[in-house]
């Protein structure tokens, strides 16, 4: 039996959501709300942005477009894939089809976008980069329509960076460290030394005085998700007969214990809020619920273990962050020619969603009224985890906006946390590592 | 820290230097010492150590914490190296932020996993000492109370019959000696009997079945054998369906009582759950054999009932005076009048089963019990079905321990726990008050 990916959910959450099928259709009064906030912000800008071409750039609905008319059209992008999983497909008995494996990448030259407002569609083609756009994000366009019904695009441009927010940063070094991916529970231990050693620094264990002194300033730790490795996922139970299972225990379990364990060292010397990601025993559509503190038995004692959900957004010491377990990047990674999370989170924050592919093809709670990924303040620093490598950028906005972007690397591949200053919005990569047999200059090569 | 307490703390390092290694943390936990302090007395043995070329092989470990340059970013590094690598690391690194002794060990490590090892048992360790006393270790939750609105009285003793009844049945004969004692119930028998299968998730059913069996024996004084047998007639293809629900009830539970194969505590509930359960295996005609047997039996049930039926009225207007407790039970009962034949039937199968099937032989005997009614200040005496056994002593035992909190100090504790005990089951208490004449002699038997 097809066994029904959680990627495919998402199929299942668009349509609902945007009310649109692929044959007729729909009202889609249902997404307009949501997406009405972005577009009313596309709009305002589409006239800034185009004021180069001339003050008399006109605003037009789909409906009205009229042939050969350069105006300018708000709407939300969907790219149809052909290799896009969609659930539709694969539990229909007449294509009999296979489900296709996860591939990374899931784009094609043939892929083609669509603009969609409330009431229609329209393809559009020209000066805009399909392969590098993704479904769900609100832009406006600047063309005109053709005879044969698409509209040839000349300019584009997308929601761009949020008002800014007021700066209240402290004035002394105060330290955020971001880390994610602790990928606890999988069968190589190698990393579980450098998870130590990343506790020990965080509590002030390691170290000359110097060291201590410095770590002293870390004022909060933020586990950006996947606390579990993916091997605790095992869904063989699933296939297995009863009588096999019965006295097995989810990979999970042991897991969290440990979990438990670092999180109360951790809890005793700093508050820490913890995020779930895509291998943490929560639910599975965005926006994460909070891992439940009865799994945390020790560490919940401590009220400086925080709960929190994914994505996240806090005020920590005045400064804004908003970050999510790294889902919503690397689902666009996957449809979207962007390779460079760095890339991709700038992205996100210009085109002013968080996830625009969700509910497509992430998996993603069906918000009627409004959407809460839409940003409506541009955070201090905006991060992601779970991502391959460690990067981060400080961006610099027009009207003042200073960002600190930050791709949170998996610690379990890396052994790499970042330790953020508040004072001046500025990301150093930390390092642990033990040695191995084939050490030599292994240690030396961890990181970027 | 003087040099003559470090002098000190270095022996004690050398004795429990017999371990494979010793890092700074297992060092500072154990000696109580601040980890730099460990470090210190760490690197000073080494020192030492090598001072005297005692031919003994150190291999430390240091650890290694700077910046360094990489991929223009500054990245901080933080590394465990041995002793080989050491100046190979720092020279690589641009600034050097400490560098101090990680760990000793007296063979050469190929791999750092003995050092987490290590440092993971001392800290696991550790953290049980001191671990936080949490006001927050809730008892726990019994299932019964997530089970919907139960009676206010028996609720308490629900929650104490919770945790008791998935713990070892002491406890239990707490929980239900106090169920009991809040209940306050002039049936002894019944209403404990009736609360603890609630207590113990039991649909409502079996709660009632015990209940409605009470009211039965009531109406059976007043209508008569013809009633009775109508009753009865009635109540065998309704005895199958609360039998089951005993069954998934007692079978579901994983307590004492329930089980039927476990330790006896309430043997008669447990006499009683056994025989439904190989009851509900039997066939039907069985059930019919059964309920010849309770033909015999009813006149007997009757004529006993007869004598005592001042008692039993004042009992029922316990149970009136009672409010809440019944009532609920009363609503879930699907058959609001099963008769007490099915119970009378159930004993004496029961009895047969439990004859039969224990290995413990357990005899099933009728017994007066006699407790003061605290509301009415009058004496109650009651037939309960006791079971008389060589794990007596594992029952007797445990009665005792139960405590009945406010209620009569005059009465034996023992008989309450026993009653209750005999309202686990669902048997039916008036049938096992009515079968069969007692001896005095149950009054001073072993408990």
């Amino acid at each position: 039996m097809t066994q029904l990916l959680p990627q495919h959910r998402g199929n299942a959450c668009r349509l609902a959501s945007c009310g649109m099928l692929l044959g007729p259709i729909w009202p889609t009064h249902v997404c307009s709300a949501p997406c009405l906030e972005e577009k009313q912000e596309a709009s305002q800008h589409s006239p800034a942005l185009l004021a180069g071409l001339g003050n008399d750039i006109v605003l037009r609905k789909l409906s009205e477009l009229q042939a050969g008319e350069r105006c300018c059209v708000v709407g939300t992008l969907f790219k149809s894939m052909q290799l896009q999983p969609s659930i539709l497909q694969e539990i229909s008995e007449e294509h009999n089809l296979v489900p296709q494996p996860p591939l990374p990448k899931y784009i094609q030259p043939s892929d083609e976008l669509m603009l969609e407002d409330e009431l229609q569609r329209i393809k559009l083609e020209g000066a805009i980069d399909v392969q590098r756009l993704v479904t769900g994000t609100i832009m406006a366009v600047y063309g005109c329509e053709q005879d044969d019904g698409r509209f040839l695009v000349e300019d584009h441009c997308f929601a761009g960076l949020p008002p800014a927010l007021p700066w209240n940063g402290p004035s002394s070094d105060r330290f955020v460290l971001l880390a994610s991916g602790l990928g606890l529970g999988s069968v190589s231990g190698e990393a579980l030394l450098s998870t130590q050693l990343l506790v020990d620094v965080v509590t002030g264990q390691l170290g000359a005085e110097g060291e201590q002194s410095c770590a002293a300033h870390i004022t909060r730790v933020i586990l950006a998700g996947n606390l579990l490795s993916q091997n605790t996922q095992s869904r063989d139970t699933i296939n297995k007969a009863k009588y096999l299972t019965k006295k097995m225990q989810a990979a999970s379990v042991e897991a969290v214990k440990m979990l438990d364990e670092i999180l109360l060292q951790l809890c005793t010397s700093v508050p820490v809020d913890v995020m779930p990601g895509e291998f943490d025993p929560t639910n599975y559509t965005l926006p994460q619920q909070p891992l439940h503190r009865c799994m945390l038995p020790l560490a919940s004692a401590y009220a400086t273990l925080r709960l929190v959900t994914n994505p996240y957004q806090a005020s920590l010491d005045g400064v804004r962050f908003l970050g999510t377990s790294g889902q919503n990047i690397s689902d666009i990674f996957k449809y979207s020619s962007m390779d460079d999370y760095l890339e991709i989170l700038e992205w996100t924050l210009l085109a002013g969603h968080i996830s625009p592919t969700a509910p497509d093809t992430l998996g993603c709670y069906p918000f009627y009224k409004s959407d809460p990924f839409i940003l409506t303040e541009c955070p201090h620093v905006y991060f992601c985890g779970n991502a391959p490598h460690f990067q981060s950028k400080l961006l610099q906005g027009k009207e003042g906006q200073r960002v600190l972007l930050v791709t949170v690397p998996d610690f379990s591949a890396t052994q790499t946390a970042c330790l953020v200053n508040l004072r001046d919005l500025t990301c150093q990569p930390i390092t642990f590592s033990g040695f191995g047999a084939d050490s030599e200059d292994g240690d030396m090569e961890v990181g970027h | 820290m003087e040099l003559r307490g470090q002098g000190f703390l270095i022996q004690v390092v050398c004795w429990v230097f017999s371990l494979f290694q010793v890092t700074y943390k297992w060092l500072s936990y154990t000696l109580g010492v601040h980890v730099n302090q460990a470090k210190q007395m760490l690197y000073d043995y080494v020192e030492r150590k090598r001072k005297e070329n005692s031919g003994a092989q150190l291999h430390v470990t240091y650890l290694v914490a700077g910046n360094l340059l990489q991929n223009g970013h500054v990245c901080h590094k933080v590394a465990v190296v041995r002793e080989d690598k050491l100046e190979a690391v720092k020279s690589k690194l641009a600034t050097l932020a400490s560098v101090h002794v990680y760990s000793i060990q007296k063979a050469l490590l190929k791999d750092s996993s003995p050092l987490y090892n290590t440092d993971y048992d001392i800290v696991k360790s550790n953290l049980q000492h001191c671990r936080p006393a949490k006001a927050r270790c809730a008892p726990r939750a019994p299932p019964q109370s997530t089970q919907g609105p139960r009676e206010p009285g028996a609720t308490g003793t629900a929650n104490g019959h919770g945790p008791a009844a998935a713990r070892a049945p002491p406890q239990q004969h707490r929980g239900i000696a106090g169920m009991f004692a809040a209940r306050a119930a002039a049936k002894g028998q019944d209403t404990p009997r009736e609360s603890k299968a609630e207590a113990r998730e039991a649909p409502g059913v079996s709660a009632a079945s015990s209940k409605p069996p009470t009211k039965n024996s009531i109406m059976n004084n007043f209508f008569g054998k013809a009633a009775l047998n109508k009753l009865k007639a009635n109540s065998v293809p309704e005895q199958p369906k609360e039998e089951k629900e005993v069954v998934k009830p007692s079978v579901a539970v994983a307590e004492p009582e329930s089980s039927p194969n476990s330790v006896a505590e309430k043997p008669g509930k447990k006499a009683e759950s056994a025989g439904i359960q190989q009851e509900d295996k039997k066939s039907k005609t069985k059930r019919a054999d059964r309920s010849d047997d309770e033909e015999e039996r009813d006149p007997e049930n009757v004529k006993k009932k007869r004598k005592r039926i001042k008692q039993l009225q004042s009992d029922s207007s316990d149970d009136e005076d009672v409010p809440p407790s019944p009532t609920p039970e009363e609503e879930r009962a699907p058959s609001p009048a099963p008769a007490p034949a099915p119970k009378a039937e159930l004993e004496p199968a029961s009895a047969e089963v439990s004859a039969a099937g224990r290995k413990r032989k357990r005899k099933r005997v009728l017994k007066s019990k006699m407790f003061i009614d605290e509301e009415e200040g009058c004496m109650v005496t009651e037939k309960v079905y006791e079971s008389e056994s060589c794990t007596d002593s594992e029952d007797e035992f445990c009665k005792p321990k139960a405590p009945a909190p406010h209620k009569q100090p005059l009465l034996p504790t023992k008989r309450e726990p026993k009653e209750e005990r005999k309202n686990l089951k669902k048997g039916a208490a008036p049938a096992n008050r009515a079968n069969k004449q007692v001896s005095i002699m149950g009054f001073f038997q072993k408990k």
